[in-house]
């Protein structure tokens, strides 16, 4: 139903496309960021079960987007195991 | 692979031998120390929960170690790590509190 609204609405001021576009596509961007921050090994979502997400990655997890230096693939885990 | 609660079940069935190989690839390490490596699990510029980690380790890793009897000089990693990472007021702060039996970490 809102989107018949929003259709009739794009009919009678076309000029106003751009506008919506470019809110969809900023609220979008900021959700999708939101959801990324939310699973960061940061993050401790349940502190019964697991209570530290971190310990759970592997040493080649890569969070950043663009690797520059660093060569994820050959990273090993450091300390001994216990 | 940092999958402790899975490793500290197969590290029971584990031959002998491997927890020496173990440490002897530790003591190498330790030798070539020169400062903590690049963990990706903290890739930022936020190091304080690797300086946590690693000092919640070296102690987790000394208690498990000791519970199995076996010599825990491969813990020494986590040692070297967080001695290099954390600053000393803190280190002095939590010992402090381990000692009184306040330490807010699960060891």
């Amino acid at each position: 139903m809102i989107f018949r609204t929003a259709v009739e609405h794009a009919k009678r001021h076309p000029s106003l496309i751009p506008q919506f576009f470019f809110i969809c596509l900023g609220m979008g961007g900021a959700c999708l960021y939101l959801i990324r921050l939310a699973k960061g090994p940061h993050v401790v979502w349940n502190k019964t079960k697991n209570p530290e997400p971190w310990n759970q990655l592997d040493p080649t997890y890569q969070y950043k987007f663009v690797a520059i230096t660093t060569d994820y693939k050959n990273l090993k885990k450091e300390g001994p195991e216990f | 692979m940092f999958v402790q609660g899975l490793v500290n079940g197969a590290i029971d069935k584990l031959p002998a031998n491997i927890e020496l190989k173990m440490a002897e690839d530790i003591k190498a390490k330790l030798e070539n120390y020169r400062t903590a490596p690049f963990d990706a699990r903290f890739p930022n510029q936020n190091q304080t929960r690797n300086c946590w980690s690693n000092y919640l380790d070296y102690h987790r890793c000394q208690k498990a170690l000791d519970a199995k009897g076996v010599d825990n000089t491969p813990c020494d990693w986590y040692k070297r790590v967080y001695k290099s990472i954390c600053p000393m007021s803190w280190i002095q702060k939590w010992d402090d509190q381990r000692a009184e039996g306040i330490f807010p970490g699960k060891i």
